[in-house]
């Protein structure tokens, strides 16, 4: 059955990582709805979370691929219901001074900030989980949305277990 | 002690256990090559026609003797003509390390003269690549690129080097490389579950691949089949992994296995899987592959589980640990009904062979009566194509690494490089290459390889002056529209063997086969015989691709 599964993979922060797993992800067929990198909890690695859709021997797959590059030093499949997903966006919707209290009264639902004011425009900042953050964005199109940026998704698993794999 | 980049590079070949190289020289290697100058008298430096021949050598070096194949080439050009060769290696999990020059540091990225970023270009076709911008990373940096070429499943490595990082300066200290040890990695309960499997199988059979031969469990593997009196079918990778002349070997799998294979794999209850992929010319229909039989699987590579068929059980690790371990576990068996069912198919789906000729030798005919005069150890070669799939079918195999092929990627022009390797790898031995007039003309220039080192090489060329494998596909699927693939050159190879200063014989037909062959199997020189075959020869039988032993073609025009 196709699903959407979050991935965390540990790896070496060496020139050409990034592009080593983005090669396999597109040379293998994979389709991939978001990734993110960033510095790991530990000096000289990456922690990169990436959203893979499709069926569960994909995700098998998928994994023990990873595993096979050898600066990826752990992947690891995040349970869906044991895991905390977040994302950041920043949206630019269209304001014509009439309705900026509407717009106001469906950001505040999220916890979106007002970062900018334009004279045509209002810009938000939000975070939350990626459906959250699909729904906001969902309900700022009723306004207009001018452009937008989103981080993709940072994910960690719940409880003490951990990624790092460190040699 | 304070060396250069260069001379590391040679003490770090060394402490490899590395005493043949291949290679070309050019401009960024200049300083690697002085080295190898100074080392001659401990690494030898084979020069090559040209740099793919130098990696497929690096290849037959490699599956012959199970070390670890070095290739040497400089930047740009001489970094791309590896291209192929390192494809080939890896799509067959060949262990290799390329060293390639570079431009230096601060020239790289500035499109320099012969300049390439031959990481970028290598990366899907390498199990890993280096570039080593330091001199102080060098050393660590080799050793950690054999032991990836050596462990898990096998696979070419490369690393590019500066030329500035090849001249300077630093410390070394010799270390003694760690043996490669690879763990199994499945648990108890993967195990029990297999012998259960197996144990319940009432006729199951072995389908075997080239990893046998890699984890040089061949005696193993014969081990278990003996004791579980269980037939086994070799993927065309597998060849010599298995002897022959075993009462339990069935023959090739796939597409031009036999209709024997292809009824085991369709009537089994088991398929015992080892160091084998269930690749498409194997498995032609992924979802009917085995439909009825429980599939147990022994790799090393955890990513070969259920990527083309869907299985049972996997046990990953070693081979060798995993198949001496299920030998000592499962119960000894026999199966005289199934085996005898095995042989009854055996004896049908047999291919109507073409009548004899004047013009033409049969090819059958000709790999039979080499058959003759070589030894089990001795090793034959081949390029792709007709020729190639002859060979699999007709030549008798009964020792592992007797046998150099391009399994996985098909590469023409695979052939000369790998019989060089062979061959220099094997003074003792005979190399035969049999290839044919398409991949031939793709690197004969390696001929000029074979007469300076006075290799003991005889390379038949099954000439039908056609591309005879797509000019098959071309009558079967294409309507007989043959669209270049009868290009009937005039190239007389017997003078072209001359010319580049070796003997070469022509075989007319069947009656001077035999003859001809006497002559050249006589010495220890290397010897080219254009071998006249028919255009018209087909590879039979022959399952479509995607279909399955129902579907077998044994008959065609």
């Amino acid at each position: 059955m196709e699903n959407k599964q979050i991935i965390g993979l540990f790896v070496h922060n060496h020139p050409g990582v990034l592009l080593r797993v983005t090669s396999l992800i597109s040379r293998r067929g994979f389709n991939i709805d978001s990734l993110t990198v960033s510095p790991a909890a530990v000096d000289g690695y990456s922690r990169m979370t990436i959203r893979l859709s499709g069926d569960d021997d994909q995700v098998e797959q998928f994994i023990n691929q990873m595993m096979k590059i050898v600066d990826v030093k752990n992947v690891e499949a995040l349970p869906d219901d044991g895991s905390v997903a977040s994302e950041l966006i920043l949206v630019k919707v269209l304001a014509d001074g009439k309705n900026n209290n509407d717009i106001l009264a469906v950001t505040s639902k999220y916890h979106a900030s007002l970062v900018n004011l334009g004279e045509h425009s209002m810009t938000f900042r939000a975070s939350g989980a990626p459906f959250e953050i699909d729904t906001l964005v969902e309900e700022l199109r009723a306004f207009g949305i001018m452009e937008m940026a989103r981080t993709g998704i940072a994910a960690l698993e719940n409880g003490d277990r951990c990624l790092n794999n460190v040699e | 002690m304070k060396l250069n980049g260069s001379e590391i590079i040679a003490e770090c070949l060394l402490e490899q256990g590395v005493d043949t190289v291949f290679g070309y020289p050019g401009g960024a290697v200049l300083n690697i090559y002085d080295a190898l100058y100074k080392y001659s008298d401990r690494i030898t430096h084979i020069l090559s026609s040209h740099e793919q021949g130098a990696a497929h050598a690096a290849d037959g070096y490699a599956r012959t003797t199970g070390k670890c194949g070095v290739v040497i080439a400089t930047s740009g050009p001489g970094a791309t003509n590896l291209v192929t060769g390192i494809a080939t290696a890896y799509m067959d999990s060949i262990p290799m390390v390329a060293i390639t020059g570079n431009v230096t540091n601060d020239l790289l990225a500035r499109d320099s003269f012969q300049e390439v970023d031959i990481c970028g270009i290598s990366m899907p076709i390498t199990k890993h690549n280096f570039i080593v911008k330091d001199v102080k990373d060098l050393a660590n940096v080799i050793r950690k690129a054999f032991k990836i070429a050596m462990s898990g499943r096998k696979g070419p490595v490369l690393i590019d080097i500066p030329k500035d990082v090849t001249g300077a300066v630093c410390e070394y200290e010799k270390t003694v490389p760690a043996v490669i040890e690879n763990p199994l990695m499945s648990d108890k309960n993967d195990f029990l579950y297999a012998c259960e499997l197996i144990s319940t199988a009432k006729c199951p059979m072995i389908y075997m691949g080239g990893g046998v031969v890699s984890a040089d469990a061949s005696k193993e593997l014969i081990a278990l089949a003996e004791k579980l009196d269980c037939p086994v079918a070799s993927s065309v990778m597998g060849l010599g992994g298995f002897p022959q002349s075993h009462r339990l070997y069935m023959g090739t799998i796939g597409m031009h296995g036999g209709y024997e294979t292809g009824k085991a794999t369709d009537n089994c209850d088991l398929i015992l899987t080892v160091g084998a992929r269930f690749s498409d010319r194997v498995a032609g229909d992924r979802e009917k592959f085995g439909k009825d039989a429980r599939i147990i699987q022994l790799d090393i590579d955890k990513a070969e589980i259920n990527k083309n068929v869907k299985i049972d059980c996997c046990l990953l690790g070693d081979l060798k640990d995993t198949l001496r371990e299920l030998t000592n576990t499962v119960e000894k068996t026999e199966r005289p009904q199934w085996i005898a069912q095995l042989s009854e198919w055996g004896k049908q789906g047999k291919v109507t062979e073409t009548p004899k000729s004047d013009d033409y030798a049969h090819p059958y005919h000709v790999i039979e009566a080499v058959r003759a005069l070589t030894k089990d150890s001795d090793i034959i070669v081949t390029d792709v194509g007709q020729h190639q799939m002859w060979v699999s079918q007709r030549y008798r195999f009964e020792e592992p690494r007797t046998w150099c092929t391009s399994g996985g990627l098909g590469t023409m022009g695979y052939g000369m490089g790998a019989a060089i390797g062979s061959a220099v790898a094997h003074p003792e031995k005979r190399v035969v290459l049999f290839t044919g007039d398409g991949s031939f003309h793709m690197n004969l220039n390696e001929l000029a390889t074979v007469c300076s080192y006075d290799l003991n090489v005889k390379i038949i060329v099954l000439n039908n002056t056609v591309l005879g494998m797509v000019r098959q596909w071309q009558k079967l699927f294409y309507g007989r529209r043959f669209s270049q693939t009868d290009p009937h050159r005039k190239t007389d190879f017997v003078k072209v063997a001359q010319a580049f200063g070796i003997k070469g014989l022509r075989i007319h037909n069947d009656d001077d086969a035999e003859s001809v062959l006497a002559q050249a199997f006589g010495d220890d020189k290397p010897v080219l015989i254009d071998c006249r075959i028919s255009p018209d020869e087909n590879v039979l039988p022959m399952i479509p691709p995607g279909k399955t032993v129902d579907d077998l073609i044994t008959e065609m025009e």
